[in-house]
């Protein structure tokens, strides 16, 4: 009883380019309010994952289930109505709209008041959005972009966010930031994260890891569980 | 005389800039560049001609109706699923000069006459410093000048206006916040095509439509968008102003011979100037 609810299941997932074969009988799952990390080096096949949980690439085999219902075949929309939704790691944001409506967009399938109540959360978590509310999104600093990308997936009001190597390109310190925030939107907001990411910080914020390599899980552990060899060896290898 | 060139060839302009709203809302929303759009235009002006003797709205409603699901149709199950399946613009130029050719055949087939010209209300004559004009082609251009603001108000004020600019912004994200891209982009065709058939009703009152004219409108119309800045409609109004004013004043002091040869001349050289157009484009061809 005591078992959180299941929100995502991935079980056996494959996904090819072509001939080449991306990920190899994948299986991932993440309980309500966790946030559920994916590490692994550059070409592992994490954004590959989240962007096939997300309905923009196909399986070639394997499931996806959602709250148990099976969403293989749903389209982008489909899923998002149901909770889904990606943060990507590029062009992650609406760049000739201002701050404020890039967040109003954000929330484009809210009603009016509870995107307003959203849009102000987000403001608290990330106040530099607040002051530059009508900035051009386009013409923010790379760590401000992220930091609206990772708003705009809050104001969706999504049951599973799933963000994609947020940190890259970021300086140190934001990064350490970015890291802390993302703490505290579990903290606040219980939702439930999966979060690709290249940084080993990641384990610091996360309850359960995934390491991928090679379009593999090599391991799945809890945080606590987690021994940071494997971890060297994932990024440096043996 | 000059004067009455320059009103000319700003009220020119006018009827010319709504083939290139047209096409700035399509490229601008599905960044596909429609070459049918102004033989479309022309079919359904051809289709209001033949309802017309119901009555001026009557025909008018006919044709915007045409228009619109012609837009629907073409986009939702023929350009979208081609879009999808990674068609490039070399595609999309052959499909929809295809397209385009289908609707000069219909025209062809399905009206009477290969020419037509449509009998609009003159709204009397109005003087405006010293030159007098007919008030349906002042009407023409405050029709233009309206539609623009009024798809520039409704882009920044409602929730449908922002998630067009959301699509046309970035369509992986806009699907990932929910906007349903295959509806917009679907409406972006319907309104161009609208705009298109408005441009040759109000061609069709001022001077006379026929079968190629949608060719010219096509061609002229995607010039025209290209100075301004395609996908910019703020750009796409006021290049459609200023050759309107090239071909008014060079057919008036050159003759009507030289009018091409001045109005192309001017284009090239802007666009060697500024090769995003006047107003630059969020989207580059």
């Amino acid at each position: 009883m005591n078992e959180k609810e299941l929100v995502l299941e991935v079980s056996e997932l494959t996904v090819n380019y072509g001939a080449t074969s991306a990920l190899k009988s994948v299986d991932l799952f993440a309980h309500k309010g966790e946030i559920v990390g994916l590490a692994g080096p550059n070409g592992a096949g994490k954004t590959t994952l989240l962007e096939t949980i997300a309905g923009f690439l196909r399986q070639k085999e394997g499931d996806i289930r959602l709250f148990g219902t099976q969403i293989n075949e749903f389209p982008v929309l489909k899923r998002r109505m149901m909770g889904v939704v990606l943060v990507p790691q590029e062009r992650n944001n609406f760049p000739y709209m201002t701050v404020s409506e890039n967040l109003d967009v954000g929330g484009i399938i809210n009603c009016k008041d509870v995107n307003k109540r959203l849009i102000e959360e987000v403001y608290q978590l990330f106040p530099v959005l607040h002051t530059r509310a009508n900035q051009l999104a386009g013409t923010m600093s790379g760590g401000e972009q992220r930091m609206l990308a990772i708003g705009i997936g809050l104001v969706s009001n999504a049951s599973i966010l799933l963000i994609d190597e947020p940190s890259t390109g970021l300086a140190p310190k934001m990064v350490t930031r970015l890291f802390e925030t993302l703490g505290s939107i579990k903290e606040l907001t219980g939702k439930t994260i999966v979060l690709s990411e290249q940084n080993i910080g990641v384990i610091d914020i996360a309850d359960r890891v995934f390491g991928i390599e090679a379009g593999e899980v090599r391991f799945c552990e809890k945080t606590e569980d987690l021994d940071r060899d494997i971890i060297r060896d994932l990024y440096l290898g043996k | 005389m000059n004067l009455d060139a320059g009103i000319t060839g700003i009220i020119m302009g006018g009827v010319l800039s709504l083939p290139v709203l047209g096409i700035a809302v399509i490229y601008g929303m599905t960044g596909i560049t429609n070459f049918a759009i102004g033989t479309i235009g022309v079919f359904c002006a051809f289709m209001t001609w033949t309802f017309f003797s119901y009555g001026t709205v009557v025909g008018i409603l006919v044709g915007l109706a045409t228009s619109f699901v012609i837009g629907y149709v073409i986009q939702w199950f023929l350009l979208t699923p081609l879009s999808e399946k990674g068609g490039d613009s070399t595609l999309f130029f052959i499909v929809t000069i295809c397209i385009g050719l289908v609707f000069t055949g219909l025209t062809r087939v399905l009206f009477p006459r290969p020419n037509i010209s449509l009998l609009l209300p003159r709204m009397g004559t109005v003087r405006i410093l010293g030159v007098t004009t007919s008030g349906l082609k002042i009407f023409a251009f405050f029709f233009a000048l309206s539609v623009l603001f009024l798809i520039r108000l409704s882009e920044k004020h409602t929730n449908i206006g922002k998630s067009w600019r959301a699509t046309s912004q970035n369509l992986k994200l806009a699907k990932t916040v929910g906007i349903d891209t295959q509806h917009v982009f679907a409406w972006a065709s319907s309104i161009g095509c609208m705009l298109s058939f408005s441009g040759a009703v109000f061609w069709a009152a001022l001077y006379n439509v026929s079968l190629m004219s949608g060719w010219d409108l096509t061609f002229l119309g995607f010039i025209i968008a290209v100075v301004g800045g395609i996908g910019n409609i703020w750009g796409g109004m006021l290049s459609a102003l200023l050759m309107g004013m090239v071909m008014s004043y060079s057919g008036h002091i050159l003759g009507g011979m030289w009018q091409s040869v001045v109005l192309y001349f001017i284009v090239i050289l802007v666009l060697i100037i500024s090769p995003r157009g006047i107003l630059g484009s969020e989207r580059s061809l």
